[in-house]
């Protein structure tokens, strides 16, 4: 019997290294390295260094302002798309639903890099075919690079674009979860479609939701491939730097490790507050 | 074939524990029930014996040898599972051969005892089916046929048949009945219907929050219950309960009075008590044990609530608002209980006595 | 009667109405790769409105391939996504099995570490990772760099247990009485019930190798090493280079991916709709 159960170690063991060695390890090692002065060699104990320049250093407070307003502006929208989405597929009078699903859910699939691509050259100055088209209705073409707030507006739209079917999917199965009888027994009580999306439905997916924002914070929150490679590493002038890519060029272009390391924690005291907030807004009412 | 043995036998979860001091023998070939509500312990009992779980305490003797440390497979049990635990994605014919060809048994013998159990079980014809194309029926009987291919010593039942619809319990309990009889083999079966228990035990043991409380053939269950638990636990419609209170005592003799039915007194011999004038007891009567007013020793007259009509026999419900139900077994008439009130006649010699703690006293 | 048939078609039509712009709004990226990626160069460039396929979606192949090698970054691509596909499975599906169906000493730590650190951002563990692997292992540049360091994923450790843990506990224990080896049973038992979760959770694993550009960006940065996003990504910005190429290289990404996606939708979704579960 005892026997049985230490076979468990047996299964257990293969992924425990390696996720011990490359998620454990580093978690501990990058906090560390965070007190250290990794500019000398061998780096030096200073705890002041790297924390004390993060907190007066501009490009910090550029790169955390850059990923605040995009996670303001971006996370509601793209969530409120998102429930919008899900509920109109969601509805047994749709016709042609897989072609539906298709176009929502395909984005999910595209790699970062693709997708940059096409944003690039479809919200190109001159021969984009987004400014052509509203040059076509009559507004004149918007420099989408060249200007911070029309460069961070492209950042959110592209990202919004790329994960509300994500969203969608994991709303879409929670309003699939919520029985149909609910919904029979308000009909028979003369509610309206409307009035049951609002007391019923929306209620009862709360929690989805909830999950929904946080995984979209904490993603957002390390934006990185597309501020790199759609508005060419945090153009125009460090207008759409990001957290992660601010991180980026501290630790692998400049290689000051120990000062990444603080923006990475940063990042981290970031995420667990959210995660925190979401158990807090998350919980039963009492 | 194997005897078993459970001396004193412990399970605890932490500092919760949950069978206190287990003892119970079995002999070679005999049918044992282990019966009791739900959370007695019963099932656990038996994953203790099958080596599913372990042992805090005690003892566990199979066929002469302590088998508290042997793993499961070889303790020479084989086990039906109330769910079936058939495995879904093979076909019957490879659920009942999976244990044999996994520990590397003989090819030529594993197909032997394949070929038996499906005659012996008459599922020939579905061997090639998988799980999900049988019916409830079936399954039952390719889960006995794998516990039948591994010709155990002992075989261990978790209730077998509380998945079944009525019909087909009936049906499968003949014919677990005539695979005992057919096989010879040790065999425990645990469940919570005591219709099973007395139909199928030679020996019923009845527990109750992990103690064992009697341990017996089913007649003597019935007819001598050793406490309140037992006495209604045992019998279909359960036995009545009416609650009084000693107003006499002469020696050997005592009369109660019925507090619920109108303080009706009952004089009863009793043996090896000393009542105090005032205590509380409780009678038992068994629903058939009543008589038509005038031929006992005591009349009671209940108000009728509903009286249910099953052709051979009647069961009067009466007397519920008292809040102590009574119910009555009736051959004679069908139409006598449909009157608003009805006077029975109880006999001393049918009354089981039981004192405020459930212990029996006569 | 007659009144409700006609709110329900009232719903139908503006439910459509408001649907089909949004789908095609969202599928017009999508679209345009494909249109640009059958266009010439001088075709992107030109001021008008193209809309519909061109022809030339071999010689943008060609141009790529001439820019950086991409069918070698394909290549090793999909040898990536494909063997870390099957370990990630392998390992995650082990450590699952042993979390939901096994009592051991430490278990509750483990898990309580897995759930306590899975919301933590990628970037605190990179830069370790960074300077064990390219540094102190010396392992910049190779396959196992690729492939090992991102195993560390947890997500399907949960995944798997979640789905090992609803199978009836009876199932093992019948073959546990039966003489049935504990590795039997994962191998014999388990894993087959676990089909359809294990063919989700691989789809979702396949597209995450499949699309990492971050990891193999830092690791792997020799030419001949790039998979190809990284060596897409090095294409673009730079100013001599065909954008009918990068498109072409885009859709190339995309295709094989979509085309799964099509096939395989419902355990694409299941695989999704699972990071809900908790």
């Amino acid at each position: 019997m005892q026997l049985r159960n230490r076979a468990a170690y047996g299964f257990l063991a293969p992924y425990l290294l390696i996720f011990a060695i490359f998620w454990i390890w580093p978690i501990i090692s990058s906090f560390w390295m965070s007190f250290q002065n990794t500019r000398v060699n061998p780096w030096a104990f200073n705890p002041g260094m790297n924390w004390g320049r993060l907190f007066s250093d501009p490009a910090f407070y550029n790169a955390l302002k850059n990923t605040m307003i995009i996670l303001v502006i971006q996370v509601p929208v793209m969530i409120t798309l998102a429930t919008v989405i899900a509920v109109l597929l969601n509805s047994p009078l749709l016709k042609a639903r897989g072609i539906f699903r298709f176009a929502f859910f395909a984005p999910v699939v595209v790699g970062e890099v693709a997708y940059a691509a096409v944003f690039r050259l479809m919200f190109n100055l001159d021969f984009g075919i987004i400014n052509k088209l509203l040059n076509k209705i009559g507004i004149p073409s918007i420099s989408w690079f060249a200007e911070a707030p029309f460069a961070m507006a492209l950042l959110i739209i592209a990202v919004t674009w790329r994960w509300a079917g994500y969203n969608a999917i994991i709303i879409l199965s929670g309003l699939q979860s919520i029985p149909e009888d609910v919904y029979e027994a308000a009909t028979l009580d003369r509610v309206s479609k409307f009035k049951q999306f609002i007391y019923i439905t929306l209620p009862l997916l709360r929690p989805v939701i909830l999950f929904c924002v946080v995984l979209s914070i904490i993603g957002s929150m390390q934006l990185f491939t597309e501020p790199f490679l759609i508005t060419n590493r945090g153009g125009p002038g460090g207008g759409t730097e990001t957290l992660g890519l601010f991180l980026y060029r501290q630790g692998f272009a400049s290689l000051n490790f120990g000062y990444a390391s603080a923006i990475a924690y940063t990042m981290a005291g970031l995420a667990i507050v959210i995660s925190l907030l979401n158990l807090w807004l998350g919980r039963e009412p009492k | 074939m194997a005897e078993l043995a459970l001396k004193n036998v412990v399970k605890r979860f932490g500092n919760y524990e949950i069978i206190h001091n287990a003892s119970l023998d079995v002999a070679d070939g005999e049918f044992v029930v282990f019966v009791g509500p739900s959370g007695c312990g019963k099932s656990t009992l038996l994953r203790m014996i099958a080596g599913l779980e372990t042992i805090s305490g005690g003892e566990i003797h199979i066929g002469g040898t302590i088998v508290n440390d042997v793993e499961p497979a070889d303790r020479g049990i084989a086990m039906v599972f109330q769910s079936y635990a058939l495995y879904p994605h093979m076909t019957v014919e490879e659920n009942l051969a999976f244990g044999l060809r996994m520990t590397g048994n003989p090819k030529k013998d594993t197909e032997r005892r394949v070929q038996r159990v499906a005659d012996i079980l008459q599922i020939k014809e579905l061997l090639n089916r998988r799980p999900r194309q049988l019916s409830g029926g079936q399954r039952q009987r390719v889960a006995i046929g794998r516990a039948i291919v591994r010709e155990p010593q002992v075989f261990l039942f978790d209730e077998p048949l509380s998945n079944l619809d009525a019909e087909l319990r009936v049906q499968m309990r003949v014919e677990i009945a005539r695979l005992h009889k057919e096989l010879g083999a040790t065999m425990i079966y645990v469940t919570h219907d005591q219709t099973e228990a007395m139909t199928l035990a030679d020996k019923i043991v009845v527990l109750r929050g992990g103690n064992i409380e009697q341990i017996g053939a089913p007649l003597d269950l019935y007819d001598n219950p050793a406490n309140q638990f037992v006495a209604g636990f045992v019998g279909s419609p359960k036995m009545n309960f009416m609650s009084g209170a000693v107003i006499e005592a002469q020696g050997q003799t005592i009369t109660v009075a019925l507090s619920n039915q109108g303080n009706v007194p009952i004089t009863l011999p009793v043996e090896n008590f000393e009542p105090r004038i005032g205590e509380k007891v409780t009678l038992g009567i068994r629903p058939e044990h009543f008589f038509k007013a005038g031929q006992g020793d005591a009349d009671l007259t209940i108000k009728v609530d509903v009286a249910e009509h099953l052709g051979n026999t009647s069961y009067v419900y009466a007397n519920v608002s008292s809040g102590e139900q009574i119910i009555i077994e009736r051959e004679e008439s069908r139409n006598e209980s449909n009157r608003d009130t009805l006077t029975v006649a109880i006999r001393a010699s049918n009354v089981f006595l039981f004192d405020n703690t459930g212990n029996r006293i006569r | 009667m007659r009144s409700q048939s006609k709110s329900t078609f009232i719903r139908s039509v503006s439910l459509h109405a408001l649907l089909i712009p949004l789908a095609i709004i969202w599928l017009f990226p999508l679209w345009m790769m494909f249109i640009f990626a059958t266009m010439p160069d001088y075709g992107i460039f030109s001021p008008g409105v193209e809309l519909l396929p061109s022809t030339h979606f071999f010689e943008n192949v060609s141009n790529l391939q001439a820019d950086t090698n991409f069918i070698r970054a394909l290549m090793i691509s999909i040898g990536v996504a494909l063997i870390y596909t099957l370990l990630s499975v392998l390992l995650t599906s082990m450590a699952g099995w042993a979390l939901a169906r096994y009592h051991f000493l430490g278990k509750s730590v483990v898990v309580g570490i897995i759930l306590g650190t899975i919301t933590l951002p990628y970037f605190v563990v990179v830069i370790p990772q960074f300077i064990m692997v390219a540094r102190e292992f010396k392992m910049a540049n190779t396959w196992a760099a690729l492939i090992v360091p991102p195993l560390f994923n947890s997500l399907g450790v949960l995944f798997m247990r979640q789905s090992f843990s609803m199978m009836p506990a009876e199932l093992f224990d019948a073959a546990r009485v039966e003489g049935v080896k504990e590795w039997q049973i994962f191998l014999r038992i388990a894993l087959p019930l676990a089909r359809p979760t294990m063919a989700a959770l691989a789809i979702i694993l396949f597209l995450a190798s499949w699309n990492n550009y971050l990891w193999p960006l830092l690791i792997n940065s020799r030419p001949d090493m790039m998979t190809a996003p990284v060596a897409l990504g090095t294409l673009i910005g730079l100013t001599k280079v065909s954008w009918g190429g990068i498109m072409a290289g885009a859709v190339l990404l995309t295709a094989p991916i979509l085309v799964i996606f099509v096939l395989l939708q419902r355990h694409f979704i299941a695989g999704i709709g699972a990071g809900a579960i908790k």
